[in-house]
């Protein structure tokens, strides 16, 4: 291959792939556009007393479209599952990646991800006949639907990105810092903790970040499990509906373009947007960092 | 690098010709199936009797001997009442399944609409079999019906002295659903369901939930009931059981017509399926999922 060749080669190459990157990104942009457009009437008619309002009665004769008991939920539900999956995720990832001999590795990652591939309906029939049956019969809780039970189901889901994440912050440590501080004789969890974990921590909380866009938006396993009901939660053991499972449930019986219809995608807008804030945050937060550390 | 290069053109052409041909090429080919798509109550009834009429026919030819020798297809979905109106008006189905009264607001948007009811189905207040409510007071009047869905009376002992001071769960469909319209017009009016009811996402979860729960109450289709009725408590409401003669009678108040709907007047082989489901191999297929058909009514 000539070089002149080569160099006409590469130019359209780039000029597909950036037609193709473009094609994505209109797609976003057209996404928010819809979900804009679908629910522009409500926004106009309600204002911000859908963010503020806790009274979801789209077909009351004075119809009300308040979503704030629904954000609650949503936040609650994955804050809680981040609780429970970072701590486990982390120290997995440190011991997958720094304590564990290799083949353990290359047996539990594969492993790990494939938790990924799992349908979250399936997770959502395992919590709803395991974790909901566990805390009716053997906690006497009266229903044992919760915020709490759909943390737990998400956490497992998150995990698998929390682990593969941090585990690869690890690995892309250059093996120098733990060279050196082998011959400094220090042990191993002061390495950890001291020297490498200090060198990645943004990268995992970046993981994090990830993983918490990923449980906000999560929808069939909160749906079966969260328990759907409109009250403001007040603790972790408290049922609540998500954002995510409001629509579910309520799109398929909505008529179309009815104010009800309009307050749906109000919703689906507050969701996009909660999900696209975190994932800006984490991008912006992130790359200054590479710059100064010249990594 | 060329035929990545091609590949690349390949697969992006293909991306964006995906992306044109459902803006500009909006009506799909027609082709000779019949799409029927909406309630999630009466779907698994006319998917049923869709499976008989096409083994009992084979060709349409054999349907009416003027239609052309092409073979019956007929796809049924479910997703709701409000699925089966939207997707009647805009055409994505022939025929939609709606398990609610048909909204004048909707009306106005089908102004060729034909409907045609093929039953009743009742929504019974079911309770957990286990729950000394069926020995203790197994009849409620319409009023402490709305009083316990509305949230005013908490625990089963404020319904009755001599039951548990257990908290009552309160069960319900979606509250823009077939169902819950239905309950809202015959026990509600108007009163809104209590905000600590728990949401099923579909009739067979919510049946589920009152199987497994011991102080769950719910309202379930008695077409669940009917096919397992060992597994529910079925209280009566004003004195009236809904048994199928109570319902068909029209003396059992919570109930709620089954209805198919098409955009426009139907064509030669939507008339035929039709017609089947209004002859007695349709009723009898109502009849075998728990339903009241409406010939008895």
């Amino acid at each position: 291959m000539t070089p002149v060749r080569g160099d006409k080669t590469d130019k359209r190459l780039a000029a597909v792939g950036m037609l193709v990157s473009c094609l994505a990104a209109g797609f976003l942009i057209s996404i928010y556009g819809f979900i804009g457009y679908g629910s522009s009437a409500a926004w106009h008619q309600f204002g911000l007393e859908i963010l503020r309002s806790d009274a979801w009665a789209p077909l009351g004769q004075q119809p009300r479209l308040g979503i704030l008991t629904m954000i609650a939920s949503t936040l609650w539900c994955a804050v809680g599952a981040l609780l429970l999956a970072s701590p486990l995720g982390v120290c997995s990832a440190i011991f997958l990646s720094e304590v564990a001999p290799p083949w353990v590795g290359q047996l539990m990652r594969p492993v790990i991800l494939l938790l990924t591939g799992i349908p979250s309906v399936v997770y959502g029939f395992l919590g709803a006949a395991v974790l909901v049956t566990f805390f009716e019969v053997k906690l006497g809780m009266a229903s044992g639907e919760s915020l709490f039970c759909g943390s737990i189901v998400l956490a497992v889901m998150i995990l698998p990105y929390i682990i593969s994440g941090s585990y690869h912050a690890l690995q892309s440590i250059p093996a120098g810092y733990r060279e050196a501080a082998s011959a400094l004789g220090v042990s191993e969890p002061y390495a950890v903790t001291r020297v490498l974990l200090p060198l990645v921590y943004k990268n995992i909380a970046a993981a994090i970040a990830i993983a918490f866009g990923r449980a906000t938006g999560e929808t069939m396993a909160v749906l079966m499990l969260a328990g759907n009901t409109l009250t403001m939660p007040d603790s972790w053991f408290s049922k609540g509906e998500t954002l995510s499972a409001l629509i579910a449930l309520e799109l398929g019986s909505s008529e179309a373009g009815s104010l009800h219809h309009q307050g749906l995608f109000a919703a689906g807008l507050v969701l996009l947007a909660l999900v696209t804030a975190i994932n800006i945050g984490v991008n912006g937060w992130l790359s200054p960092r590479r710059e100064e550390d010249g990594r | 690098m060329k035929k990545v290069l091609l590949l690349l053109l390949i697969v992006s052409l293909a991306v964006t010709a995906g992306c044109g041909s459902t803006n500009t090429q909006a009506p799909a080919p027609k082709d000779s199936s019949i799409k029927i798509g909406g309630s999630s109550t009466l779907a698994p009834t006319i998917a049923n009797c869709a499976n008989d009429f096409t083994e009992k026919y084979q060709t349409w030819k054999k349907v009416n001997a003027q239609l052309p020798d092409e073979q019956i297809v007929i796809f049924v979905a479910s997703g709701g009442s409000g699925l089966g109106v939207n997707s009647a008006i805009n055409g994505t189905v022939d025929i939609g399944l709606v398990s609610r009264e048909i909204k004048d607001s909707e009306k106005a948007k089908l102004p060729n609409h034909k409907f045609y009811t093929l039953g009743y189905d009742a929504l019974t207040i079911a309770v957990n079999p286990k729950n000394p409510v069926l020995q203790v007071k197994p009849n409620l009047t319409a009023e402490e019906v709305k009083k316990i869905f509305s949230g005013e009376l908490k625990t089963w002992q404020q319904l009755d002295a001599s039951l548990p001071n257990r908290p009552i769960v309160v069960a319900v469909r979606d509250l823009g659903g077939g169902a819950t319209q239905a309950f809202d017009e015959a026990i509600m009016k108007g009163t809104p369901i209590t905000k600590e009811a728990i949401q099923l996402p579909s009739m067979g979860a919510l049946a589920g939930k009152v199987q497994e729960n011991v102080d769950a109450i719910g309202y379930v289709s008695v077409g669940f009931v009917q096919a397992d009725k060992a597994k529910f408590g079925v209280l009566s409401v004003n004195g009236i059981a809904p048994t199928s003669e109570n319902i068909a009678a029209g003396k059992y108040q919570i109930a709620r017509p089954l209805i198919i709907i098409t955009k426009d007047k139907p064509d030669d082989k939507q008339q035929n399926f039709i017609e089947y489901l209004l002859s007695e191999n349709g009723y009898k297929a109502i009849e075998a999922m728990g339903f009241v058909p409406v010939r008895v009514k």
